[in-house]
């Protein structure tokens, strides 16, 4: 493609020759420097998004973001000490005992990583995208871009930033878990911003091989700052036959932060993901998830919980892609908005003409706990086979006044009534987790957060 | 003598929304460790006292006053009320989904008691009294009322009622909905937590009087037209029960059917 197609006003400092200097700073291959920049291309080819493009319709992205409002985060020294980690992360990362390996990403550098001997040995790879280039570059060039695939020709609003992720991508997370090995604490990976006006794009790619098992936690954390920083992220996950991978992305920036993620899932036969997500930070937040049931028998849950506060902005578009016959795919995304907090979630299950006996649900409820806040719910069906079960629902609604009686008539004090509420209601996600203390911790964030707004 | 526990008088409210009336001028005193039972029609406004005087936002206090331990209480709102002593049992307990009756009981504890209360302790606590109440320990681990069967929902109201030890207990028509097995184990439940706390009133609102052959009232009011028109001893709800609220409506005269009218 060629040069023509770019303009400064269009891209800001996201230019296609900083595509060139970063591949050459990293020292790779031809074929990954060819990735990049055709993932260039076709995201200087792409429109911004706007407010008339349907998927867009409830997310004013052009006003929030200006592409030249950033500067590309400086190359970070490794660490050796959890202490000389950003402070912001020190005492989180000291308090989490349960891993089976930890990663930790300042600004677009990996500092740390670390990995048991034992599960090295089984030939698992846990390791930053960038040192996976070189230690492993045909697993990478084997699995980077297969379930975020160029969509070639069709560029759109929608393609952009999935493609901007792909061209700078920078740390990111690989893993590979090799056939029948079992992964049994989660692999724990934290990143981080230092400073506003920084954008960041890490990149993570899980493969699951056949039979094999492993859950990532990936904790997103900034303090508050002035300005906001950027972050165009992607997840690629591909779980091969009978694997099993659970993924939890939580978004927690400091405010003014503008956080897009492009998240794909690949489910080959008898395969098992769930994912969560979980939003409760930035300023504007946009998710684009999309799952792929390519084997029968694959199971995919995608679940999703948000709370927002003061003017945060948190949309979800997701896809739930039936391409093969007796898969199954189950979403449940749930909200809370407190103060002026809005909620955007557009969700569609798309059934293929030959994926007869699909089980495909999708539910997103919104709780509103405050007169100014507001949520859009749009749920889809789109089904080319005659033998599925597929069902959709969308709620918005308030706190019940019935409910929320009962519990102050026993002496709850209404802040602790409401907090009760939000519990059970995103209860009903969190006990899907198979992951005790995983689940334990998103409690225990969603109570800091409800804590933090009282105040 | 000394001043009654709960004093109500000349007690007005309406609906908040609509300006509906429905308690007009109740007046009624109970001491400590009493039980009084109110008895009425449907529609003669003893549920809606029940609420109004655990402060339930729907109505409106437009007159009068409640004077629980000779403090008003009609400005403080329902989980102040509670932390007071007041306990309303609900007639239709509510669904909290997502939220189990062992967190819900403890976080009522910890704000009752002004400090968190020790999990161990608590717990302890809580299967005692649901050994009391022959209630299994799995089912504080369940969510709140959530596709509990109405005898479930009542025993529940009965260990929250065990639990927090309040100094008034306000039975809004526990026995709705029960079949007699069910009557009875609830009433025993009742009976046992007055074996311990002796100074612990009971208001008992009922429709039918069933539910006073197992717990023994002190008193029984009759309720028609929003306020108390007749009071008396046990022997008020078995001439009731011979002859029907009728008997009380025609006797209340032209006043309380004017009011209804």
């Amino acid at each position: 493609m060629a040069d023509t197609l770019t303009t400064s006003s269009d891209t800001g400092v996201f230019t296609r020759d900083q595509v060139e200097m970063l591949s050459a700073r990293k020292g790779e291959p031809e074929w990954l420097r060819q990735h990049r920049l055709e993932a260039y291309d076709r995201f200087a080819a792409a429109p911004m998004p706007t407010m008339r493009e349907e998927t867009w319709r409830y997310t004013d992205l052009g006003s929030a973001l200006s592409f030249d409002a950033y500067e590309f985060a400086a190359e970070t020294k490794p660490v050796t000490a959890i202490r000389d980690l950003p402070a912001v992360l020190v005492d989180e990362i000291e308090h989490a005992d349960d891993y089976s390996g930890r990663m930790v990403q300042v600004d677009g550098s990996v500092v740390l990583r670390e990995l048991s001997d034992e599960l090295r040995e089984k030939g698992v790879v846990f390791t930053s995208l960038d040192v996976a280039v070189q230690e492993h570059p045909e697993l990478v060039r084997q699995y980077l871009g297969t379930a975020l695939r160029p969509e070639e020709g069709e560029v759109s609003a929608d393609t952009k930033f999935g493609d901007l992720n792909t061209a700078f991508a920078s740390g990111g997370t690989f893993v590979y878990i090799p056939k029948g090995v079992r992964v049994e604490a989660p692999l724990r990976v934290w990143r981080t911003i230092t400073r506003p006006g920084v954008a960041v794009f890490p990149r993570t790619v899980i493969v699951a091989e056949e039979e094999a098992e492993v859950s990532v936690v990936d904790q997103m954390v900034s303090a508050d700052a002035e300005g906001g920083a950027f972050c165009a992220a992607s997840t690629e996950i591909i779980g091969e036959e009978l694997a099993r991978v659970n993924y939890i992305p939580v978004q927690r920036w400091g405010n003014g932060t503008i956080h897009l993620s492009t998240d794909r899932v690949i489910a080959r036969r008898d395969a098992r993901v769930t994912s969560l997500h979980v939003t409760l930070g930035g300023a504007l937040s946009r998710v684009d998830a999309q799952c792929r049931m390519e084997g029968p028998g694959s199971h995919v849950d995608l679940l999703g919980l948000y709370l927002a506060e003061g003017k945060q902005h948190i949309d979800h578009e997701t896809l739930q892609d039936h391409l093969s016959p007796h898969a199954a795919s189950n979403l449940l995304f749930k909200g809370a908005l407190m103060d002026e907090g809005h909620g955007v979630f557009r969700g569609m299950i798309r059934v293929a003409p030959g994926a007869q006996r699909t089980n495909a649900y999708q539910t997103n409820r919104n709780l509103l706990l405050s007169n100014s806040a507001r949520a859009d719910s749009l749920p889809n069906l789109e089904i080319g086979a005659d033998d599925v079960r597929c069902s959709h629902a969308a709620t918005v609604g308030q706190l019940d006044k019935e409910e929320m009686f009962y519990l102050m008539s026993r002496g709850i004090p209404k802040e602790e009534a409401t907090r009760l509420v939000v519990f059970g209601f995103f209860g009903e996600v969190l006990e899907q987790l198979e992951l005790e203390g995983v689940r334990k911790d998103m409690y225990g964030l969603v109570e800091r957060k409800l804590l933090r707004n009282r105040r | 003598m000394a001043d009654p526990l709960l004093k109500i008088t000349n007690l007005h409210a309406e609906v908040a929304e609509d300006g509906t009336e429905i308690l007009r001028g109740v007046d009624l005193e109970m001491e400590a460790g009493k039980i009084h039972a109110i008895m009425g029609p449907n529609g003669s406004g003893k549920s809606t006292l029940s609420k109004v005087i655990s402060g339930h936002p729907v109505y409106e206090v437009t007159d009068g006053d409640i004077l629980f331990r000779g403090e008003s209480i009609i400005d403080m709102e329902p989980d102040e009320r509670a932390r007071a002593g007041v306990f309303l049992a609900f007639q239709y307990p509510v669904e909290v989904p997502g939220v189990s009756i062992a967190n819900f009981m403890r976080t009522a504890l910890s704000a009752k008691r002004g400090e968190e209360v020790d999990v161990f302790d608590f717990h302890d606590e809580l299967v005692e009294k649901m050994e009391m109440l022959g209630m299994e320990p799995v089912f504080a681990e369940r969510s709140v009322n959530d596709g509990f069967s109405g005898g479930e929902k009542k025993r529940n109201e009965i260990l929250q009622l065990a639990m927090l030890e309040p100094v008034l207990a306000v039975m809004d028509e526990t026995d709705s909905g029960l079949d007699i097995d069910a009557l009875q184990v609830v009433s025993a439940g009742i009976n046992k937590i007055r074996e311990q706390n002796s100074d612990m009133a009971v208001l008992l609102i009922t429709h039918y009087q069933r539910m006073l052959n197992y717990i023994e009232p002190d008193v029984v009011h009759v309720m028609v037209g929003g306020r108390i028109v007749r009071s008396g001893g046990p022997e008020l709800a078995h001439e009731l029960e011979a002859k029907g609220y009728d008997w009380v409506k025609n006797e209340a005269g032209a006043e309380a059917e004017l009011a209804r009218i």
